[in-house]
């Protein structure tokens, strides 16, 4: 089946079985691998993106669902000119990541809960980012990152 | 203690931007030209016999180029050190997970699709799935042919599932026990964990042009991935490249060889490069998890808390398989006799077969559950005797010139010290917060202690024309952080700012043997050799001022971009000399030292919980870990490792258990394998204390593996000082709080 959508502002087109899973659409079609595959069972959160500005597991959506959407990806959150985006880069300076395979995902959702929630507690950081696993960093430093995102930039 | 520029700074990560923007490249993400995708049929039996397998309908199916099963790869057998696996099964499956057969195809749904073709008859045989019933005079041997196995840790009269025993001691045990006023015996059980690294094991092989095999993988041990692929594979161990991916995790379960062999079968039958991802139900079901374990201590003791004597009893199970653990056995049971100064000690550690996954490394490989185990029966001893449980671990911990239990002596002991400051920070002697309704509160107290490990390891440092340096390591970091470490301790050296300084890394054929990522002992192998080599590169960098400029060699400093003769301040711009050199201006070093350290770095961690005596649930409330640290060379670093390992001790300690029923795991997903997240975190301080009693040129200590192991104990303890009662299995779940409740107040 063919799979209309525009990626970070890029139109795309593919064919696609009835059972791809958007990640794999990304991944395998679009060639963008920043979306990681972690548990591909809905259970991590390192494979979230934003379909038409909602935070999605794209493990847990059909390719075809996807269909006719606007997707954006942990490659367009930075600006052209390559400018970190503001969560991106409370991320790097807050050293709110290791290994770096959750932190994609971590990015997605984490901008994602600050279009919802824009000046979040620390409580509603972490009932908000619950979904999505991080195994090497204790959670801490992502939290501050988020908060320091939300206070208009880095701490 | 001495001062630096960088090194002490808290840095953010070389890597960061690279992985905050998704363009870090995993080993998944690497893509060659007609790559095709393997997947394999995996046992559904823990114990049975291979009658047939009927392959047929596999490799009918369009898109397939190739199926493989145990046949095809008769004879080879691979593993760190001890070589008990596989490539695919020979003759009979020994766990349920194990591969008996794989495919290559086009895409990895046509790889699935067509394993779920193949079909294979098996005669079931009873399985053995625990230590005990495997040592039972009946039960069946699994590996009745391990004396010829190579790297069989000791060889054996007669083939026995408990392949392995290490037996360390120091005095007479019985001596000990005749001298003591009482003897405290507990039995202590720990749950099968699972690494629970994000990124799946996953490898590339390619069988290049010039017949070279290139491997990308999943491992943080690329150089004995090489050595061990070459001597299973009967090829030359030049043949092999590992090229460095970024590594999704790892605490350490992605040191052993794993599909590497099987795609390299598949690549060199199909002419194709093979790429293999394992799912996360195969991850839980079938890679490499934490032994659970079986630890009895028997400890005799004087009124006065004094441990005079000290007798461990632990039976690990090692599963079908002990390839997967470098050693064959695990080091960390020696750590059961915790950091005290006890006169007669012994440690009889078995590692057995049974028919379940096998087992393989995991943070401090041993450690956890041997920590658990003495630091709970400490708590024990100091209630039994009506003492506090800190000051019966202030009387018994070793002391600057003080022997371990075991004999091992270290230099410049902390431990006491450390102990105290965690007493203070967690505010452990003031009154827990008083009873609301059925919840009750308590702290409890834990110590850990481990040396950084020894290895081989390779630097080298260059100048390049245009004033920027090279650095390049054969490390490859695993996401602890090693490269950023690496940039600040040649900035230092130097004397040049951080961000003209980029780290790359070797392949494997470019570089004698590097130990990898593990032990601990990252800061330790980098500093030494990044250390020297850029001693050396800024020694041939003066030299080439001198000779160019005519400086006396001795009187030139470097700062950042300029060059200055410190006698005449005099100066020369660093890019415009180097453009004149007609060499390259670089230095190298290698570090070989594959002993332990001779100081170890205590840890001690402080649990502050809530208990419903009604429902059994506990909450870790507070959370503090205390580092006898040496030198910290970047503290944001030092403190995620910290708190890290500390929440993956807490999941140890509270939650995470692989279980296993039948041999089957039950566990298979995230949904069912409750890591900690976000929700789950507590209030935690991390605290380093820092002095110049490390080792190396910048005095450090190890980091990774410290702050686990304490956790558990930890929290038991807390448990125990809120609702009196003591668990001695983990995980430690409201429903063993709850019967244990039950049975003290029926």
């Amino acid at each position: 089946m063919q799979v209309k959508t525009v990626v970070n502002g890029q139109e795309q087109s593919h064919d696609v079985e009835p059972r791809t899973l958007l990640v794999h659409y990304l991944r395998d079609d679009c060639d963008l691998t920043g979306t990681n595959i972690g548990c591909d069972s809905s259970s991590c959160g390192a494979c979230t993106i934003h379909v038409d500005g909602e935070a999605v597991k794209s493990c847990t959506m059909f390719a075809v669902q996807a269909d006719g959407t606007a997707i954006t990806t942990i490659e367009g959150l930075a600006d052209d000119d390559g400018t970190l985006h503001p969560m991106q880069q409370a991320f790097h300076e807050n050293h709110a990541l290791q290994c770096g395979y959750c932190t994609p995902g971590m990015v997605m959702a984490a901008t994602s809960l600050l279009d919802e929630v824009p000046n979040p507690t620390e409580g509603e950081v972490r009932e908000g980012l619950e979904g999505n696993l991080c195994r090497c960093t204790g959670y801490h430093n992502i939290v501050q990152a988020v908060l320091a995102a939300a206070g208009g930039g880095s701490k | 203690m001495v001062s630096y520029r960088v090194i002490g700074q808290p840095t953010p990560r070389t890597d960061g931007t690279e992985k905050v923007t998704g363009a870090a490249r995993y080993t998944a993400d690497v893509q060659l030209p007609g790559t095709l995708r393997a997947k394999a049929l995996r046992s559904p039996l823990p114990y049975a016999r291979i009658i047939r397998i009927d392959t047929a309908r596999a490799r009918e199916l369009p898109g397939v180029h190739a199926v493989l099963t145990g046949a095809d790869v008769r004879g080879v057998l691979y593993g760190k050190s001890y070589r008990d696996a596989t490539v695919l099964a020979q003759e009979r499956v020994r766990f349920i997970g194990e591969q008996v057969a794989a495919v290559a195809a086009v895409d990895e749904e046509t790889a699935q699709r067509a394993v779920d073709l193949i079909q294979v008859e098996y005669e079931e045989l009873p399985a053995v799935l625990d230590p005990l019933g495997a040592l039972r005079e009946d039960a069946p041997i699994l590996h009745p042919e391990m004396n010829s196995y190579a790297g069989l840790p000791r060889p054996l009269e007669k083939p026995s599932n408990a392949f392995s025993r290490e037996v360390r001691e120091k005095g007479d045990v019985e001596t000990g026990f005749a001298q003591a006023d009482l003897v405290v015996e507990n039995t202590f059980t720990m749950a099968r964990v699972h690494q629970g690294y994000l990124e799946p094991h996953s490898c590339l092989v390619w069988i290049d042009q010039q017949d070279r095999v290139q491997v990308w993988a999943s491992n943080k041990a690329p150089h004995s991935l090489k050595q061990g692929l070459a001597v299973a594979l009967g090829i030359p161990p030049e043949q092999v490249c590992v090229n460095p991916v970024v590594i999704g995790g790892d605490f350490g379960g992605k040191g052993a060889i794993w599909d590497e062999p099987l795609c390299y079968f598949l690549a060199l039958r199909t002419g194709r490069p093979v790429k293999m991802v394992m799912d996360y139900a195969e991850e839980l079901t079938a890679a490499n998890p934490r032994h659970p374990a079986e630890v009895r201590v028997t400890t005799g003791v004087k009124r006065d808390g004094t441990i005079v004597t000290c007798d461990i009893e632990g039976y690990f199970n090692t599963g079908a398989y002990a390839a997967f653990v470098p050693l064959g056995f695990l080091p960390g049971p020696r750590h059961a006799v915790g950091p005290y100064r006890i006169p007669d000690a012994r440690v009889r550690a078995y590692h057995v077969y049974t028919n379940k996954v096998p087992a393989g490394h995991m943070r401090g490989p041993g450690e956890p559950q041997a920590i658990f185990a003495m630091e709970s029966h400490v708590d024990v001893i100091a209630r039994t005797l009506g003492l506090d449980p800190a000051e019966v671990r202030l009387r018994n911990v070793i002391r600057e010139g003080d022997a371990n239990a075991l004999g091992e002596l270290y230099h410049d002991l902390h431990g006491a010290e450390t102990i105290e400051a965690a007493l203070e920070a967690s505010g452990y002697h003031a009154p827990p917060p008083a009873p609301d309704g059925p919840v009750r509160y308590g702290r409890g107290v834990a110590i850990g202690e481990r040396a950084p490990g020894g290895g081989q390891t390779h630097a080298a440092v260059t100048f390049r024309p245009d004033g920027s340096v090279v650095v390049h390591t054969s490390i490859f970091d695993q996401g602890s952080g090693t490269y950023t470490t690496i940039r600040q301790m040649a900035a230092d050296v130097l004397g040049m700012s951080p961000e003209r300084i980029d780290v790359e890394v070797w392949d494997t054929p470019e570089t004698g043997f590097d130990s990898g990522a593990g032990a601990s002992r990252n800061s330790r192998m980098a500093s030494e050799a990044v250390h020297e080599a850029a001693r050396a590169a800024r020694g041939a960098l003066f030299a080439l001022a001198a000779e160019l400029q005519g400086w006396p060699q001795d009187r030139i400093a470097l700062e950042d971009t300029v060059l200055r003769r410190t006698d005449t301040g005099e100066r020369a711009e660093l890019s415009s000399l180097l453009a004149r050199a007609r060499a390259p201006v670089t230095g190298s070093a290698d570090f070989d030292d594959t002993t332990h350290a001779h100081v170890t770095a205590f840890t001690v961690q402080v649990a502050e919980v809530a208990v419903d005596t009604e429902t059994g649930q506990v909450r870790l409330l507070r959370f503090t870990s205390v580092h006898d640290a040496g030198r910290v060379l970047n503290p944001m670093g030092h403190e995620g490792q910290v708190r890290g390992g500390a929440m993956q001790g807490i999941g140890f300690g509270l939650m995470e258990e692989l279980a296993i029923a039948d041999g089957r795991v039950t566990t298979p997903s995230f949904a069912d394998y409750k890591v900690p997240s976000m929700a789950d975190i507590p209030q935690m301080q991390a605290i380093a204390i820092e002095s110049d009693g490390g080792i190396g040129p910048f005095n450090i200590k190890g980091i990774g593996e410290n702050p686990v192991s304490p956790a558990a104990p930890a929290i038991a303890n807390a448990i125990e000082d809120a609702v009196g009662v003591r668990i001695t299995d983990l995980p430690i779940t409201a429903e063993r709080v709850y019967r244990a409740l039950r049975a003290k107040n029926p």
